[in-house]
C-alpha cells in the first residue's frame, strides 16, 4: 500500500543519503519519514523508523529536532539495540547547539549533562573517547566565559568605581570553582593586576593595605607561574609596589 | 475470571485481549502496553503497574482493568485488558446567554468538538461559568450540564454537552447598615468600601454590585479606617446578607469600635548601625500621637510600595537585606500603647555571583558593562531597581519580562547571587515605503540594527540574519524619487574600545538633486546638486554632578557641488561651497521609564555648532569685494559691463553677486546656537504633560562676509526632514504645511530662504492607550507656537503663529514610530487673510 511504499522509498532515500553524504537525498527522506512516523508508532517497524528519522535530522544538522527525536527514540525503545548511538547522537546534538561562549549558556549545560549521562550509562561505548573530549571543551567554554565577564571588569575598572574589586572577587571565585583551568594563570594575574590598579588609585590612607594585598596576590601568581607569560608586567608593576610601599 | 491479585506469581503471558468501548486498534494498545505473548511477568508486578500507568497517564480512559481470564497448567496466563474511553464531544449546545457570550464560554473552557468529556471538565466549566457572572454582580447564576449519548451507529462512544445557563439577575444592594458605629458615619464607612457600593442612580460609573471577595477586602478597608484613627481593637462583629427579593440584598455590618488609642513609648532593640534618632526620622511617629496602626506597619514595611521610605528599606538599601524587624506592643494601659521594635540586623549581604541569562544575541560584555550590581559589592536593593531600568532602556530586551532573581541566599556568609533574566526582543527596524511627497514619486529603503555587530561581520555563522550583539547601531538608508537621490550610512559604537561609555558616531552621506520644474513635473538632468557629507562625534556620559549628562564633541564636513543649478537661494548657479563644523552638545536626560512613552523627567539639549572663523586671517576685506576687478561683472569677453549689460568704465564696475558669492560661501564661515528643553509631568494616573520650548540662533562672525544660505531653520509642518540638501533644520509646527511658517516682517514672495532665529513652545497632553512591547499606541492632544525671524531686533517671544490639535501615535518595533496630527492654525501665514485652519501630519520614525 501508500504508506509501505513511501517506508522502502525513505529508507533507500536514506541509505543513499548516507552513502553519498547527500543533503539533497536526507531531505527527501525526510519529508517522507515525517509522514509515515505517526502511522507506524506502536507498530514493529516503528523502532527502526524513528532512529531514521532522528538521525535524518541529525545528519542534515538540524540538531534542535535531532535531539529532541533521539530523546523521544530512547523513551520509547528504552530496550533497543540502539540506545547508545541515540544517547550519544542526543549527546552530541547538545553539543552542537551550544553557543558562543559570550552569551546565554543554558544549551551548554544542557550539552554537558547529556554527555555526562551518555558517560554514566555506557562507561564502555563506541563514542566515550569524544564525548569525553566534547565534555571537556564545553566546560572550558563556561571557564572561558566567566574568566572573560571577570576580565572585562578589569578593563572597565577605571570607567566604573568598584569594578577593580568586583573583578578581584570574580577571580576569587574564578580560582576557587575552577581547578585545573587553562585560564588560571590569566585569572591570578588580573586578579593581582586589579588590586595594583585598584591600590594606586586609593586614597593615601587606605593605599598601603591595598598594596600588600597585591603583594600577596602577586605571590600567589609566582607560586605557581615562576615562569609565567605575565611574567614581564607583573614584575614591573612589582618594582612600582615596592617603590611606593617605602613612603609609609 | 478475575482472580484475586494479591501476592506476586510469575506467568507466562498467553493471549492478550483488549475489551471494553475503544476506537483504537486492539493491536496499537497492546503494543503500548509493550507486553508481549511468551514473556515472563509477575502478577501483581511492577510491570503490570507500569502499564496500568502509563495508560492512565494517556488521559485517554475513564476506567482501566487488567484481568487474569485463563491460567493453564504450566503457569500460561491468558490477559484480559478492559479500558473504557473517555467519551468525545461531538456538539455543545448553550443555553440562557447571547450568541457572543455563548461563543466566548464555549472558546475559554476549549468545548471544540472531539474534547474528552471527563467530569474533571464538567466540574471546571461549570465554576467557570459560575464565578465568572459572580464577579459581574450575578449572585444566583445557576448553571446546569448534562450529556447524552449520541446513538449514531458510525461512531461511537460521542456525547452531545447541554450547558444550561440561567444567568438570574444581577444583584444590587438596597442598603448597606452599619450597627454600633459612634465614631464614624454610615457614610463615612460605606465610603470606605471601594467596590461595594449602595445602588444610587447618580453614582453612574459605578454599578452597585455584590462580588463576594471584594465585600471581603471592603470590609477590611473599613477596620483600616479605624485603626488609622486610633481604633486598634475595631472589628466587625457579625455581618449579614439579607434577600429583599431576587434583584436586591441588603447587608448589615456589627461594629465594635472599641477606644481610641495613643502611642505611648517606642523603643528600638537590637539596632547597631543606626542610632535610636535615625531610626526615629524614618518612623517619624511619635509618643502621644493618636495610634495608627495602619501607618504604623507602612513606616516599618510598606508592602505597597516596594521603594517606600521605610525601616526595613533603610536596612535593606544599606546592604542589611537580611534584616528583621517586628513590632510588638509591650505594655498597654488606659489608652495608651508602649512599643518595642525589635531588630535583628543579620549580616550584611554582599553580591557573590552576578549571572545574567537568556542573552540568546546580546553578548556577555554589553549588558555587564551596564549592571550595577557587582560581585564583592554590598546589596543594595536601589542598584538592582536601577539596573534593572537601565537595561531595558537598552532596547534589546522585553523591559516587561526583566527580572532580577535572588539566588542561594547565605545569612551565615552574608552572601547571595544575584540571576538576571532577560528576554531578546527584536532590535531591528526595516523602512520601505514608496508614495508621493515632494512633487513626485518617493521610494526609501532603510535598515536599521540597533543591536548590530560590526566583529561579526566576517564571520558566516554569525549571520542570522545580521551579526548581532555587541550593542552597536548600523543604519542604512537609500531614498530616490524622480528629482532626488540620498544615500546615507551610520554607525554607532556606545563604548568605544570597550573600557569607557564612550560612544563614536560617524555617518556618511551622498545627496544629487536635480532642478526640479514644479510646472511640467520633470526633473532636468544636466543641472544638479550634489552633497556629499561625513560626521564624526564622541559622545560621553558623565558621572558628576548627575549621571544623565552627556557631552559630545563631533566634527562635520560637507561639499556642496552645484551645476548649472540656479534658484533663489543660489546665486552662483555653478560653484561649490564647503562646510566644515565643530559642533559641541551637551545634553541632560533623566526621562524614565519608557522612552517612547516618558513618564516624567526632563531633557535639555543644548549645542554649538562652529566653523573656523576664516575670516580673521585670511585677509580678505568681503565689504569690499564689489570693487575688486575679479569680482565686477565682465562678458565673455572679460569687458567690465553693468547689469544692464552696457560697457562701463572701471569706476562705475558693479560687483558680480555670483563671484561675490562664491567667495564668501567658498568655505562656509558661521555659528548656530541650539537650544530645547522637555518636561514630562505625570498628572494624573498615565496621564502625562509634555512642555516643550526650543530656541535656535545662526550668526556671523563677520557680519561683511555675513549669514550664509545653508544652515538655516525651516518652521511648520510635520518637521520631518526628509531631504535637507542644504543643511537646513525643519522644526515641526503642526497646524501649518511644511516650512511654511516665515518670519512675519519679510515682504511677501521672499519665502524660500530659511530664517536665522526661531522660537517655539508647546504644551501636550499624553494618555497611553497601550504600552506593550509589541505596540506601544498613545493619543495626544497640543497647543503650540512658534515665529521666526531674520534678524535679533525682529526678536519678539510673543509675537506667535499659534496651532491646537490632536493626534495618535503608534509605535512598533517593526516599523518605528507612526503617527497623524490635526492641526488647526489660529493665525495667517502667507496669502491667507484669516486664521489658516486645518492640516493633516503625518508622522513617520520621527523622534518621539
Amino acid at each position: 500500500d501508500e504508506t509501505g511504499k513511501k517506508y522502502t522509498a525513505a529508507e533507500q532515500l536514506y541509505d543513499e543519503g548516507k552513502a553519498e553524504d547527500s543533503n539533497k537525498k536526507f531531505r527527501k527522506a525526510l519529508r517522507l519519514f515525517e509522514q509515515i512516523v505517526p502511522k507506524y508508532r506502536g507498530k514493529p517497524q516503528g523502532e527502526k523508523l524513528s532512529f531514521l528519522f532522528a538521525d535524518t535530522y541529525f545528519e542534515l544538522g538540524d540538531y534542535y529536532n535531532a535531539s529532541y527525536q533521539f530523546e523521544r527514540f530512547s523513551q520509547s525503545y528504552p530496550k533497543s539495540q540502539k540506545l547508545e548511538e541515540a544517547a550519544y547522537k542526543k549527546a552530541k546534538s547538545f553539543y552542537e547547539l551550544s553557543p558562543r561562549y559570550d552569551i546565554d549558556q543554558t544549551d551548554t549545560r544542557k550539552a554537558i549533562t547529556e554527555l555526562q549521562s551518555y558517560l554514566n550509562a555506557f562507561p564502555q561505548g563506541d563514542h566515550v573517547e569524544q564525548a569525553n573530549e566534547m565534555a571537556t571543551e564545553l566546560r572550558v567554554k563556561l571557564e572561558k566565559k566567566e574568566f572573560e565577564i571577570a576580565k572585562q571588569y578589569h578593563l572597565t575598572g577605571e570607567a566604573r568605581s568598584g569594578n577593580y574589586r568586583a573583578a578581584i572577587t570574580s577571580f576569587n571565585n574564578f580560582l576557587s570553582e575552577n581547578p585545573g583551568s587553562p585560564f588560571r594563570e590569566g585569572a591570578y594575574y588580573y586578579r593581582f593586576d586589579s588590586a595594583y590598579r585598584l591600590a594606586i588609585n586609593s586614597f593615601r590612607d587606605l593605599m598601603e593595605e591595598r598594596l600588600k594585598t597585591a603583594m600577596e596576590y602577586y605571590k600567589d601568581y609566582k607560586k605557581y607561574y615562576p615562569e609565567g607569560e605575565y611574567t614581564e608586567p607583573i614584575e614591573a608593576s612589582v618594582e612600582e609596589i615596592q617603590s611606593r610601599l617605602q613612603n609609609f | 475470571q478475575g482472580l484475586p491479585l494479591s501476592d506476586g506469581k510469575k506467568y507466562t503471558i498467553g493471549d492478550i485481549k483488549v475489551t471494553g468501548t475503544i476506537s483504537f486498534n486492539e493491536q496499537t494498545v497492546i503494543a503500548y502496553t509493550g507486553l508481549k505473548k511468551g514473556e515472563e511477568v509477575f502478577i501483581p508486578g511492577d510491570k503490570i503497574s507500569g502499564v496500568i500507568k502509563k495508560l492512565w497517564d494517556l488521559d485517554q480512559f475513564s476506567d482501566i482493568n487488567f484481568y487474569i481470564t485463563n491460567v493453564s497448567d504450566d503457569n500460561v496466563a491468558d490477559l484480559e485488558i478492559e479500558i473504557q474511553e473517555v467519551p468525545k464531544l461531538n456538539e455543545v449546545k448553550v443555553t440562557g446567554l447571547k450568541k457572543r457570550e455563548k461563543e466566548e464560554i464555549i472558546k475559554e473552557n476549549k468545548l471544540r468538538k472531539g474534547a474528552k468529556v471527563s467530569e474533571n471538565l464538567i466540574t471546571t466549566t461549570k465554576n467557570y461559568i459560575e464565578s465568572k457572572y459572580r464577579k459581574d454582580g450575578y449572585f444566583n447564576t445557576k448553571v446546569a450540564i448534562r450529556t447524552s449519548e449520541v446513538k449514531d451507529t458510525t461512531a461511537s462512544n460521542l456525547v452531545n454537552m447541554v450547558v444550561d445557563i440561567n444567568q438570574g439577575d444581577r444583584v444590587k444592594i438596597k442598603d448597606i447598615d452599619f450597627i454600633g458605629n459612634e465614631k464614624f458615619s454610615d457614610a463615612k464607612l460605606r465610603r470606605q468600601m471601594k467596590n461595594t457600593k449602595q445602588k444610587n442612580f447618580i453614582r453612574f460609573w459605578k454599578r452597585s454590585k455584590y462580588v463576594k471577595a471584594d465585600y471581603k477586602a471592603d470590609k477590611e478597608a473599613i477596620i483600616d479606617k479605624y485603626k488609622e484613627s486610633g481604633y486598634r481593637d475595631a472589628r466587625i462583629v457579625t455581618d449579614s446578607l439579607i434577600d429583599i427579593d431576587k434583584k436586591t440584598i441588603s447587608l448589615k455590618l456589627n461594629v465594635e469600635e472599641g477606644d481610641q488609642y495613643y502611642i505611648g513609648d517606642i523603643n528600638y532593640l537590637g539596632n547597631t548601625v543606626y542610632s535610636d534618632e535615625q531610626l526615629q526620622s524614618v518612623l517619624r511617629i511619635n509618643k502621644g500621637d493618636v495610634y495608627n496602626g495602619v501607618l504604623l506597619d507602612k513606616r516599618i514595611a510598606d508592602q505597597t510600595k516596594p521603594d517606600g521610605e521605610d525601616l526595613s528599606n533603610l536596612y535593606k538599601n544599606n546592604g542589611y537585606l537580611f534584616s528583621n524587624i517586628n513590632l510588638v506592643e509591650t505594655n498597654v494601659y488606659n489608652d495608651t500603647i508602649d512599643f518595642e521594635i525589635r531588630i535583628v540586623e543579620g549580616k550584611e549581604a554582599y553580591f557573590d555571583h552576578i549571572t545574567v541569562t537568556g542573552n540568546d544575541k546580546t553578548k556577555d560584555h554589553v549588558i555587564y558593562r551596564e549592571l550595577r550590581t557587582k560581585p564583592g559589592q554590598k546589596y543594595s536593593q536601589e542598584d538592582v531597581v536601577s539596573t534593572v531600568r537601565e537595561l531595558g532602556q537598552l532596547g534589546f530586551f522585553d523591559a516587561e519580562q526583566l527580572e532580577p532573581k535572588f539566588v542561594n541566599p547565605d545569612p551565615q556568609a552574608g552572601t547571595l547571587d544575584l540571576e538576571y533574566s532577560v528576554v531578546e526582543s527584536g532590535a531591528s527596524q526595516i523602512e520601505l515605503q514608496g508614495g508621493y511627497g515632494g512633487g513626485g514619486f518617493i521610494g526609501t529603503l532603510g535598515l536599521s540594527f540597533n543591536n548590530f555587530s560590526l566583529s561579526g561581520i566576517f564571520d558566516k555563522d554569525a549571520y542570522k540574519p545580521v551579526p548581532m550583539g555587541d550593542g552597536q547601531t548600523l543604519s542604512l538608508r537609500a531614498q530616490a524619487s524622480t528629482f532626488y537621490q540620498t544615500y546615507s550610512l551610520s554607525f554607532m559604537e556606545p563604548w568605544l574600545g570597550g573600557k569607557k561609555p564612550v560612544s563614536l558616531q560617524t555617518s556618511f552621506s551622498y545627496t544629487r538633486q536635480f532642478l526640479f520644474d514644479y510646472r511640467s513635473r520633470k526633473a532636468d538632468r544636466s543641472r544638479s546638486f550634489d552633497i556629499l557629507g561625513v560626521n564624526v562625534g564622541l559622545a560621553k556620559r558623565l558621572t558628576v554632578p548627575d549621571p544623565y549628562i552627556t557631552v559630545s564633541h563631533s566634527l562635520g564636513f560637507q561639499r556642496y557641488n552645484l551645476n548649472n543649478y540656479n534658484t533663489g537661494l543660489f546665486t552662483f548657479g555653478d560653484g561649490h561651497s564647503n562646510n566644515f563644523t565643530y559642533t559641541l552638545g551637551l545634553t541632560r536626560d533623566n526621562t524614565y521609564v519608557n522612552p517612547i512613552f516618558p513618564m516624567g523627567g526632563s531633557k535639555f539639549k543644548i549645542t554649538a555648532k562652529f566653523t573656523p572663523p576664516y575670516s580673521l586671517w585670511n585677509g580678505i576685506d568681503y565689504a569690499n569685494l564689489a570693487d575688486q576687478r575679479e569680482f565686477q561683472l565682465e562678458d565673455e569677453n572679460g569687458n567690465l559691463i553693468n547689469t544692464q549689460g552696457d560697457r562701463v568704465t572701471p569706476e562705475n564696475a558693479v560687483g558680480d553677486q555670483r563671484k561675490i558669492d562664491q567667495k564668501k560661501f567658498n568655505w562656509l564661515e558661521f555659528y548656530k546656537v541650539k537650544f530645547s528643553g522637555d518636561w514630562y509631568t505625570n498628572l494624573f494616573k498615565k496621564l502625562v504633560l509634555k512642555t516643550s520650548v526650543e530656541y535656535g540662533f545662526l550668526g556671523a562672525y563677520n557680519n561683511d562676509r555675513g549669514i550664509p544660505p545653508f544652515e538655516r531653520f525651516f518652521l511648520g509642518g510635520d518637521g520631518l526632514g526628509a531631504f535637507s540638501l542644504d543643511g537646513r533644520e525643519t522644526i515641526q509646527l503642526r497646524g501649518y504645511p511644511n516650512q511654511s511658517v516665515v518670519p512675519m516682517d519679510r515682504p511677501s514672495g521672499v519665502s524660500d530662504d530659511g530664517a536665522t532665529i526661531y522660537n517655539k513652545y508647546s504644551l501636550e497632553l499624553r494618555y497611553p492607550i497601550t504600552l506593550k512591547p509589541s505596540a506601544s499606541i498613545y493619543a495626544l492632544t497640543f497647543i503650540e507656537g512658534g515665529a521666526s525671524y531674520d534678524n535679533f531686533k525682529d526678536f519678539n517671544p510673543f509675537q506667535l503663529s499659534r496651532s491646537a490639535g490632536a493626534g495618535l501615535r503608534i509605535f512598533m518595533p517593526a516599523f518605528g514610530l507612526l503617527g497623524i496630527d490635526f492641526g488647526y492654525g489660529f493665525d495667517p501665514i502667507g496669502t491667507d487673510s484669516g486664521a489658516h485652519g486645518w492640516e493633516t501630519h503625518f508622522i513617520i520614525g520621527q523622534q518621539f
